[in-house]
């Protein structure tokens, strides 16, 4: 009879199982409201002024490094003989300034960021460094652009926390980051001494606004991986920081500058 | 009824036993028994939050592979936001003083670890009753077990001992584990002497995205920084990597008078302007100090092109 007993037992269970279940699951499907759209599903506001803190990378940053110095990067022979042919006047008068401005190289140039919403859809970005703009697109590609510096930007949220699961308890507020996959990207420049990546390459970043500090600060970190494979043995992975800033009252764009 | 079958009874009790776990998560309950979490509403709301870091995790050097992996230069200051106080005693400092016994297996300091050269395993405890998680452990090769807590515990006295790994707890901010240390012992920023005190506390924030681990490390310390300091750092899971032990044995290395510490008095080592000279950045930058992590410095440098190459060293 044990094992009668057990199945017996087994089926109340499961009863009382669904039961319990009941009224998470009814509050699931129950006049479920219409798709948010992306900014208003934004689970983390990184709109505002960023200012890069450059405390890693510094000689390769902030001043020009010289030509050969490609120490950190990936890069396989093809990759340093591009380099090595580096000739900053030549991109000078090819109209080819902003070689070192482009998007798998923009969110380590120092500069100050502002992030804007143009629309529902679309966040945008501009860079004091070399005066650049981003424009990330959630939702369906737009249709097929030429290569620019700035690629094109396919964005969505990368949701935190688990909805449902067993027993259909879901986070209060869900929580996450943002990722962008650009491609179309120009041919440019990894660091401003020529260290190449090229037409095929893939960028991918991840944007996390992180909570604020005790101090009052609050940072933003940009996680990118570059994948070319043209020019990179792998993928090349940094992540840059940005404090957040009370105003826009520092803005100051640049032009690009070939060295 | 054969023995070890269990009775409708007990499956039932079972089942709601397992039910009890999502309502606690959304009400504050009793404290179960023999469970080590104590159910706070700060536990419930975050039961469900949060992701799995555990793994073998391995360091990618594609920022600053020349100070992590060979090593810092001396008098490299760039970017860090230290006061005269830290200059200074950087200043004294001698690279043979690793070679002292009582530092030849010195490990490397929480702070610091993550920016280290070494490969990184993360493991995780969990009640067996509540099943939540208790704890993160980090390890490293060159470093200690590093416990972060995540049962609501609070930090003990600060008479406590520090330790290189100090005292840590962690929540979640969504998906982001947020981790705050206290008691750590005197450790350094950067390889080449530039010192962090005692009275330094952290905050960590562990990002996940994919196969890839970003922590943003923040350390605030009132006697040799006058800004939070922040670096980011990345790593990549690697499933066939294995953090070998790292037994580290005391030897003669260098025969010395006992009681010698290799050391410069203040002001008196010329070679910290050699990385100056060598690289062509003005010793403005060298030296360091918040300034010298903002975008706007360089309009006081100007343009300037550096004759740094890695060959040359």
């Amino acid at each position: 009879m044990g094992g009668r007993g057990w199945t017996g037992g087994m089926a109340i269970a499961l009863l009382v199982a669904g039961i319990a279940s009941m009224p998470l699951a009814a509050q699931r499907g129950r006049g479920q409201a219409p798709a948010l759209s992306p900014r208003a599903a934004a689970p983390v506001d990184l709109t505002g002024y960023w200012i890069s803190i450059v405390t890693e990378d510094w000689r390769w940053r902030m001043v020009t490094p010289a030509k050969g110095d490609y120490d950190s990067v990936p890069l396989n022979a093809a990759a340093r003989r591009a380099a090595d042919s580096w000739d900053p006047k030549q991109d000078e008068a090819a109209g080819e300034a902003c070689r070192s401005y482009g998007a798998p190289a923009i969110m380590r140039v120092p500069g100050r960021l502002h992030i804007t919403w143009d629309n529902d859809t679309t966040l945008h970005i501009d860079t004091e460094a070399g005066t650049q703009t981003r424009i990330l697109r959630f939702g369906s590609p737009s249709p097929s652009e030429e290569p620019a510096w700035q690629g094109q930007s396919a964005a969505q949220w990368e949701l935190g926390g688990r909805a449902g699961g067993m027993f259909g308890v879901s986070q209060a507020k869900p929580s996450g980051a943002l990722k962008v996959v650009t491609t179309r990207i120009r041919p440019g420049y990894l660091r401003k001494n020529g260290v190449p990546y090229s037409a095929n390459t893939i960028l991918t970043e991840y944007f996390n606004a992180l909570p604020r500090e005790e101090n009052g600060d609050t940072w933003l970190v940009v996680t990118t991986v570059v994948t070319d494979p043209q020019f990179l043995n792998g993928r090349f992975i940094t992540s840059s920081h940005f404090k957040k800033l009370p105003d826009g009252t520092a803005w100051h764009p640049t032009p690009c500058r070939s060295s | 009824m054969p023995r070890g079958r269990p009775s409708a009874g007990v499956g039932l009790g079972a089942l709601a036993a397992a039910l009890t776990i999502p309502l606690i998560a959304q009400t504050p309950a009793p404290q179960p028994a023999a469970s080590l979490v104590d159910y706070t509403d700060e536990v419930a709301r975050t039961a469900t939050a949060g992701i799995d870091f555990t793994g073998e995790w391995a360091p990618r050097f594609h920022e600053d592979e020349p100070e992590r992996v060979p090593g810092p230069e001396l008098g490299d200051y760039l970017g860090i936001p230290i006061n005269d106080a830290a200059r200074l005693r950087a200043t004294t400092w001698e690279a043979s003083i690793q070679t002292l016994p009582e530092w030849q297996c010195r490990p490397h300091s929480a702070d610091y670890i993550w920016r280290g050269p070494s490969a990184l395993r993360v493991s995780k405890e969990v009640d067996p009753v509540s099943r939540q998680v208790i704890a993160w452990h980090a390890e490293w090769l060159r470093s200690v077990d590093r416990q972060i807590y995540m049962d609501g515990r609070p930090h003990p006295s600060p008479n406590a001992p520090h330790t290189w790994a100090g005292f840590s707890t962690a929540r979640w901010d969504g998906d982001v584990l947020t981790v705050k240390t206290t008691h750590l012992k005197e450790g350094y920023v950067r390889r080449n002497g530039l010192p962090r005190s005692d009275q330094a506390t952290l905050t960590e924030h562990w990002m996940l995205h994919g196969d890839i681990l970003t922590v943003a490390v923040i350390v605030t310390d009132p006697v040799y920084l006058t800004e939070p300091f922040i670096r980011t750092t990345d790593y990549e899971l690697d499933l066939h990597q294995w953090v070998p032990p790292y037994p580290c044995q005391v030897v003669e290395e260098v025969d010395r008078p006992a009681g010698r510490v290799p050391h410069s008095l203040p002001d008196t080592n010329s070679a910290v302007a050699d990385f100056s000279k060598r690289c062509g950045i003005p010793v403005e930058a060298t030296r360091g100090g918040a300034e010298t992590m903002y975008p706007d410095f360089r309009l006081k440098l100007g343009d300037i092109t550096s004759r740094c190459i890695a060959a040359q060293r």
